[in-house]
């Protein structure tokens, strides 16, 4: 697949200081597109899809909301906050709307281990299976992903 | 051939080098839009040179506008109304701005340029707000991830805000910040110690002010805040009151509280605390304190999921659910929330079942 001129300029979007200071990218060169294809390869190479793994998200962070801003058990071996701080980021690929900073943090009391995501992952996860690059303080691994939430097929 | 290689690519850096000046020359005359006149609240104007944002303009006048991303757009904070002067919409606005805000010419402040005379309307207190410069006083661990920041001021030394209201902390350049980055906090002091701004800061997982603040600053250190900020503040009536918090959210209450009994203001006031377990509880003696100290207050901490050595004999459940079974009635009370807007939302519904009407719910949303 090639890159777009439209590709182009939301991978402009996505770089330091335009719409976060640190942007989407961390000290990934490679182009859109390939950060795309290959986190692609990888969901599917582990079974996965992208909606599989925004719709755990999402449902965690739903039934983290009951928590209240504290910590929350959901199932058996997972622990999940729902917190909030000021401000509101777009989606760097030009969909409408705005996301609040919602943070959901999820600990795996099994795997002893934790990730933390916000509203605006959950989206771009979903609607463009973006993960950000690699090097990104914020980049989310999908293999990650799937093993603390737990994600399921889709069967 | 290589030769005429080299040559072509002296041709070209030189055309470079030409359009790179044609461009700056062109940035100071043809884009100067010299002296421009901007009117505020039809009352102050204010000669300014034209060309930057409205933001950086106001700001280099001491005016600061609320904004959290350093006028990036992003964080939609910044806005003010514009009734003549500006263009149209930008799209950077776009997304930030609702269908209301765009008819009442609501603008981003950010992303407008000064290119001619203009007439802006912003709230009045916002010329009560200042930067300051100051110097951190002291740190302490309030739970296992909020600490306490106490700032004494040194330039200008004295603060005059209102309890619940908040200020702007700048984070300055570091490892994980290549530029001067604000955050908004509530002041926890109160108005009183017009000398000093306590914070209460809770680490976000990776974020760049709270990181800097729990891993990185230090007693001595210099600071720079701008403020007060925010419409948080206890509103005067005789109405009973019902605070509602969580985690960091206990700074604005605590002003307000401490404000409560300085003033002997008192109103009959309940102050429900939620945390998981003992160890995400804070301040505790001095929240007991103002039972003392105020006339009819009562302090209900509440654990959602207490553990075996906690030892709670106190209340347990979501805070939602405490209130529920304490609060009596909604009748002639009025309540004040700070925390997550799930909090929020979780609680507005269970206090308007009560009987509170939703205009006198008050929240410090943090988004």
């Amino acid at each position: 697949m090639k890159q777009t001129v439209q590709m182009d300029k939301i991978q402009a979007s996505m770089r330091r200081g335009v719409i976060t200071l640190e942007g989407f990218l961390g000290t990934d060169t490679r182009k859109l597109v390939d950060i795309l294809i290959d986190d692609d390869a990888e969901v599917r190479r582990l079974g996965m899809s992208h909606e599989a793994i925004a719709r755990r998200m999402l449902e965690l962070k739903q039934a983290g909301e009951a928590g209240l801003g504290e910590f929350v058990t959901v199932g058996e071996q997972l622990e999940v906050k729902v917190d909030a701080v000021r401000g509101k980021l777009p989606c760097p690929f030009g969909d409408p709307g705005i996301f609040g900073k919602v943070n959901t943090t999820v600990r795996n009391k099994k795997t002893k281990k934790e990730v933390t995501y916000t509203d605006l992952h959950i989206h771009m996860i979903w609607a463009h299976g973006f993960y950000e690059g690699k090097g990104s303080r914020f980049r989310l691994e999908p293999a990650e992903l799937i093993d603390i939430l737990e994600v399921k097929t889709d069967e | 051939m290589l030769n005429e290689l080299f040559q072509a690519v002296g041709i070209l850096s030189a055309i470079s080098a030409v359009l790179s000046l044609l461009m700056v020359i062109a940035d100071r005359t043809i884009a100067n839009y010299g002296e421009v006149t901007i009117t505020i609240n039809d009352e102050k104007k204010l000669t300014v040179q034209g060309g930057s944002t409205l933001l950086s303009t106001l700001m280099s006048e001491e005016i600061f506008i609320p904004s959290a991303c350093g006028g990036r757009g992003s964080c939609g904070f910044c806005k003010v109304r514009v009734l003549e002067g500006a263009g149209d919409t930008l799209p950077t606005e776009l997304p930030h701005l609702s269908e209301e805000e765009r008819r009442n010419s609501i603008r981003l402040s950010c992303q407008l340029k000064i290119k001619k005379d203009m007439k802006i309307e912003i709230p009045e207190e916002l010329f009560n707000v200042k930067q300051f410069r100051g110097v951190v006083a002291r740190i302490r661990d309030l739970t296992y991830d909020i600490k306490e920041i106490t700032i004494r001021l040194l330039e200008p030394a004295e603060i005059s805000f209102k309890a619940g209201q908040y200020v702007q902390l700048e984070t300055p350049e570091y490892e994980l910040a290549d530029e001067p980055v604000y955050r908004a906090y509530s002041v926890s002091s109160a108005p009183s110690r017009k000398d000093l701004v306590e914070l209460e800061i809770r680490r976000v997982p990776n974020g760049i002010c709270t990181t800097y603040v729990h891993d990185y600053l230090k007693e001595g250190d210099a600071v720079t805040l701008n403020g007060p900020y925010g419409e948080f503040y206890l509103r005067d009536s005789t109405r009973r009151i019902v605070f509602i918090a969580g985690g960091s959210g206990n700074a604005p209450i605590k002003s307000i509280l401490s404000d409560m009994a300085e003033k002997k203001i008192g109103r009959k006031a309940l102050y429900f605390f939620g945390a998981r377990t003992a160890k995400d509880l804070f301040l505790q003696e001095e929240m007991k304190a103002f039972e003392e100290q105020l006339s009819d207050f009562t302090y209900i901490p509440a654990l959602s999921e207490p553990v075996e050595e906690d030892n709670w004999g106190g209340e347990t459940g979501l805070i939602t659910d405490v209130i529920d079974r304490r609060l009596d009635t909604g009748e002639e009370t009025e309540a004040y929330l700070c925390g997550s807007p799930g909090m929020i939302a979780a609680c507005i519904k269970v206090l308007t079942a009560k009987g509170i009407p939703e205009e006198r719910i008050y929240y410090d949303k943090f988004a």
